[in-house]
C-alpha cells in the first residue's frame, strides 16, 4: 500500500528548498521565500510546536487566532499555492470533482479534493468558517465541516457594509472568542491581542504605504508582489508578514530613489479586475518583457484596511475586526452588493493611472463575471478604454494553455491598445 | 376570467386588472423576502421568474454565459418588458446569482434617470443558528418596511400585517391541502399542473388566489383519479419554474407526486406563527423554514434530507429526479450532503442538468424514461 501523501509536509518542504535555491542564487529576494516559509512551516509544524492548527475560511481574523497561540491554515490559500502545479491541482479537482458540479470554483473543488482525499494528513484541532466569499464556498464549509468531525465555529457573514453589517460580525467574533477560550482551555490574553493587533496595524501601515508606491510612474513593484500581497488574509498579525511589508516597502523605496521600475519602460499601466491569474503567474512576466506593461493593482488586490483604531478599547475592537473583515480583498469586491465591487474598480482605475483594462475572469467567480458588463461599462464611460474579458480558470491551469492566453492578449494589445513587442 | 392554471403565466389577467385599478406590483427575488409585508403595504408582491423564456442571449450580454441560466433568464425578461407592470423591485441575497439580477437590474434603471421605480435589497442570514441572526434579518424587514412606506406614502401597521399574515397562511393550508391529495394512490393533479398552481400563488393577489383554489379544490375531489402512471417521482432542485419541463417526466408515465424546489412545496409549506409582533413573527418563519440549501449550515442540509425523506415516505415516491441547474452550486453541490444517504436508503436518484430554456427536452425525456423503467413497481 502507498503512503499518504502529506501536503502541507510537501509545501513545507518545498519551501525549504526553495530557501536553499535562493541562499545561493539572489539572497537578495530571500524575503519574498521566508515569509512563505512562515505560512507553511508553520502550519506543518503546529502540533509538533505545541499548538492547536485551526483550518480558517476567509473573514476569519488572523488576529484573534494569533492571540490564542493557535495556527490558522486558510483553506483558500492551498488552491492558490498548487495553481502553478498543474500535477498536483488537477488531481484533487478531479478527485473534488466525484461530489461537486464541474461547474464549481476550482478553488473550492481543491478544497474538497485536498480535504477528502485525506492528503491534509494533520488533523486539524477545530475549523472556523464564515459563510464569505460566495456560493462556492458556502456550499462545501459545512461538507468540509462534517467530514472533519472536529470542533467546528460558523459564522454568518453579512451581506451589508456598514454599522450593522460590522456590529452583526463583531457579535460573532465575540462568541468565537468563547469558542476559542474552550478550545485552548485558556482565556484571551488581551495584553497579547493587543500586540497581535499591534503588528496587524504596523503592517497594514506599511501595506497601504506599499500600495502608494504602486501609485508612481513607472512602478516601482513587479506584477507578481502583487500574489504574495494576498498572505495578509492568512497572516495578518504574524510578525513574518511585517517583516515581508517592510522588505517590499525598502525595496520599493530604493527603486524609486535609484530611477528603477518595475521593467526599463514602463509603456502600459495594467489592471486585472477579477480573481489573480495564480495557474498562470509567468504571465505577468510575460506582459512586462513583451509590452511593457506592468500589472500595477488588481480590483481583488490588498491596498489598504482599516486598523485597531483603540486597541485598548474592547467593544471598538471588535468593531473594527468587522470593518477589516468586510474590506478584505476579493470580500470587498467580490461578495455583497456589486456597487461596491464598481466603486473599487472606480478606485483602482483612477488612483493607479491605468491605460489598460483586463477582465481576467476566473470561471468559477460566476457573481463576477455576472457583474463583468457592468465593470467593463464602468471604465468605457468614464474613462474611454476598452476591457478585455477573458475567461480563465485561476486554479485548473487545464483551462486555457499559455498559448491561448497570450494569443488573446496579444491580440488585444496589439489591435485594440496599439501597442508594439518590445521583443 | 383566466382559469387558476392560467394565472401561472407571468403575465396574466389578475395583474392587468391589479394595475388597472391603479395597485402598484413589486417584484421580489427569492425566498426571503416576505410577501406579507408588500401585502400589508397594499401592494401585490410577484416573485420574478422565467417560466416561458425561450431566448437569454441579452440577458447572457449582461451576466455572461457563466451565469445560471434561471438568473440570465429572470433578466432577459426585465429588459425585454415581460415585467413592465413592476413599480420597484426587492431581493434578497439568496444566492449570488439572485442578488446579481437585482444589482445588473439596478445598474440599468440608474440610467433612466428615475426615482419613482423602487429599488432595495435586504441581507438574510445564512446561519440561523445563531442568538444574533434573527435580531439582524428582523432589521433588514422593519428597513424594508420603513423604505416601503417612505416611497409609497403607506402606513403599514401592525393590524394590516397580522391580517396579511393570515391571507398567506391561509395559501399555505390550502396548497398543502392540495399537496395531501397527492399522497393518494391515484392522485387527480399531475406535477405540472400542481406547479401551475404555486407559481399561480406569486403572480396574483393572495385573496384571489384562496378563493380559487379552494374552488379548484372541490373540483379536484370529484375529478376522475389518474391511475395510468408507472412510477411515482419526487422533483428536487432549485428554481424549477417551467410546468413543461415536468411534463416531459410526466408523459413518459412518471407522476411528479411532491417536489423539494423553489417554485413548488418550499415557498408555501409552513405556516407564519404569529407570535408577538408580526414583522419579528415573519422573520422567525422566514428564517426557520427550510427552503434552500442557500443556508450555510450543516443542520440545514441535514434538515433538508430528513424532509425529503419524510416526503418520499408520506407520497410514496419511487424515485428522486434531481434537477442541477448548470452553475448553481447551492444546489448543485448537495450531492455533497445527501447522495451516500439516498443510495443506503435504497432510494433511486436521477441526476439531470438542466437549463432554464428547454433545449435538452428530447434527452430529458429519453433519460426519465429510462428512469421511470428503473423505478415502477407492478403495482403502480
Amino acid at each position: 500500500m502507498s503512503e499518504q501523501f502529506d501536503l502541507i509536509k510537501y509545501l513545507s518542504d518545498s519551501v525549504d528548498s526553495l530557501l536553499d535555491y535562493m541562499k545561493k542564487k539572489s539572497p537578495e529576494r530571500l524575503w519574498m521565500f521566508e515569509v512563505q516559509k512562515s505560512q507553511w512551516g508553520d502550519i506543518y509544524n503546529a502540533h509538533k510546536d505545541g499548538k492547536k492548527l485551526i483550518y480558517v475560511s476567509a473573514c476569519v481574523p488572523p488576529e484573534l487566532i494569533f492571540a490564542f497561540d493557535c495556527v490558522p491554515c486558510l483553506l483558500d490559500a492551498i488552491p492558490t499555492r498548487l495553481a502553478s502545479q498543474p500535477e498536483l491541482s488537477s488531481k484533487y479537482i478531479d478527485f473534488a470533482e466525484q461530489f461537486v458540479p464541474p461547474t464549481m470554483c476550482a478553488i473550492d473543488k481543491v478544497d474538497v479534493g485536498t480535504v477528502f482525499s485525506g492528503d491534509m494528513v494533520e488533523k486539524p484541532d477545530a475549523f472556523i468558517y464564515t459563510t464569505y466569499p460566495c456560493d462556492n464556498s458556502r456550499a462545501i464549509y459545512p461538507a468540509i465541516e462534517k467530514k472533519l468531525g472536529v470542533p467546528t465555529f460558523a459564522i454568518d457573514a453579512p451581506f451589508r457594509k456598514d454599522d450593522r453589517g460590522y456590529r452583526y460580525l463583531a457579535d460573532q467574533y465575540k462568541d468565537m472568542v468563547v469558542f476559542l477560550e474552550e478550545l485552548t482551555g485558556k482565556k484571551l490574553d488581551w495584553d497579547r491581542f493587543e500586540e497581535v493587533m499591534d503588528i496587524s496595524n504596523q503592517t497594514n501601515i506599511l501595506m497601504d504605504k506599499v500600495s502608494t508606491l504602486r501609485k508612481r510612474v513607472p512602478c516601482p513593484l513587479p506584477s507578481r508582489l502583487l500574489i504574495l500581497n494576498e498572505l495578509q488574509l492568512q497572516m495578518i498579525g504574524h510578525p513574518g508578514l511585517l517583516k515581508f511589508f517592510e522588505n517590499q516597502y525598502k525595496v520599493g523605496m530604493s527603486n524609486i530613489e535609484n530611477g528603477i521600475g518595475a521593467v526599463p519602460d514602463e509603456k502600459y499601466r495594467v489592471t486585472w479586475l477579477q480573481n489573480m491569474l495564480w495557474s498562470n503567474a509567468g504571465i505577468m512576466d510575460w506582459m512586462e518583457k513583451k509590452y511593457g506593461a506592468v500589472l500595477i493593482m488588481d480590483a481583488f488586490g490588498y491596498q489598504k484596511a482599516p486598523l485597531f483604531e483603540d486597541p485598548k478599547d474592547r467593544e471598538r475592537v471588535f468593531m473594527d475586526c468587522g470593518r477589516k473583515a468586510l474590506a478584505s480583498p476579493m470580500i470587498h469586491g467580490a461578495s455583497g452588493p456589486a456597487e461596491i465591487y464598481l466603486d473599487l474598480v472606480d478606485q483602482v482605475m483612477d488612483e493607479y493611472s491605468i491605460n489598460v483594462a483586463m477582465f481576467v475572469g476566473h470561471v468559477g467567480c460566476k457573481h463576477t463575471w455576472a457583474a463583468a458588463k457592468m465593470v467593463k461599462d464602468t471604465i468605457a464611460e468614464k474613462y474611454d478604454l476598452p476591457t478585455l474579458l477573458m475567461d480563465i480558470d485561476a486554479c485548473d491551469a487545464r483551462y486555457k494553455s499559455t498559448e491561448e492566453i497570450k494569443e488573446i492578449i496579444s491580440e488585444y494589445m496589439e489591435s485594440v491598445v496599439g501597442a508594439k513587442p518590445i521583443q | 376570467m383566466d382559469s387558476l392554471l392560467m394565472k401561472s403565466n407571468i403575465r396574466n389577467t389578475s395583474i392587468e386588472e391589479w394595475k388597472q385599478k391603479g395597485g402598484k406590483t413589486i417584484g421580489t427575488i427569492c425566498c426571503h423576502v416576505p410577501g406579507e409585508i408588500f401585502h400589508a403595504a397594499g401592494l401585490l408582491p410577484v416573485r420574478l421568474r422565467a417560466t416561458g423564456c425561450t431566448d437569454d442571449s441579452e440577458g447572457e450580454v449582461w451576466m455572461s454565459s457563466f451565469a445560471c441560466s434561471f438568473a440570465r433568464s429572470c433578466f432577459e425578461l426585465l429588459l425585454d418588458g415581460t415585467y413592465d407592470f413592476l413599480d420597484g423591485i426587492v431581493s434578497s441575497d439568496g444566492c449570488s446569482m439572485a442578488t446579481r439580477i437585482y444589482d445588473n437590474y439596478k445598474y440599468y434603471k440608474k440610467k433612466e434617470d428615475s426615482n419613482k421605480f423602487y429599488l432595495k435589497d435586504i441581507g438574510a442570514p445564512r446561519i440561523n443558528n445563531t442568538k444574533h441572526a434573527l435580531p439582524y434579518y428582523i432589521s433588514e424587514l422593519n428597513e424594508l418596511k420603513a423604505g416601503l412606506e417612505n416611497h409609497f406614502g403607506v402606513e403599514i401597521t401592525e393590524e394590516k400585517l397580522k391580517k396579511s399574515i393570515a391571507v398567506f397562511n391561509e395559501s399555505r393550508e390550502l396548497v398543502r391541502e392540495l399537496y395531501e391529495l397527492r399522497k393518494s394512490d391515484a392522485p387527480v393533479i399531475t406535477g405540472a399542473d400542481s406547479l401551475k398552481i404555486t407559481l399561480a400563488s406569486v403572480s396574483m393577489p393572495p385573496e384571489e388566489f384562496n378563493a380559487m383554489l379552494k374552488k379548484y379544490l372541490a373540483e379536484l375531489k370529484t375529478r376522475k383519479p389518474l391511475n395510468d402512471y408507472r412510477a411515482r417521482l419526487m422533483l428536487i432542485g432549485s428554481a424549477i419554474d417551467d410546468p413543461e419541463y415536468i411534463k416531459v417526466i410526466e408523459d413518459k408515465g412518471g407522476l411528479v407526486v411532491c417536489d423539494a424546489t423553489c417554485y413548488g412545496s418550499r415557498q408555501l409549506w409552513e405556516p407564519v406563527a404569529c407570535e408577538g409582533e408580526a414583522i419579528a413573527s415573519i422573520a422567525k418563519s422566514y428564517l426557520d423554514k427550510t427552503v434552500c440549501p442557500r443556508m450555510s449550515q450543516v443542520s440545514t442540509h441535514n434538515e433538508l434530507y430528513d424532509m425529503i425523506i419524510r416526503m418520499v415516505k408520506d407520497f410514496k415516491v419511487d424515485g428522486i429526479v434531481y434537477a442541477k441547474m448548470k452553475n448553481c452550486q447551492v444546489w448543485g453541490s448537495e450531492t455533497l450532503y445527501f447522495e451516500d444517504d439516498l443510495k443506503a436508503a435504497n432510494i433511486p436518484l436521477l441526476v439531470v442538468e438542466r437549463e432554464e430554456i428547454m433545449t435538452n427536452a428530447g434527452q430529458l425525456a429519453i433519460r426519465a424514461e429510462a428512469f421511470i423503467e428503473m423505478v415502477e413497481k407492478e403495482d403502480n
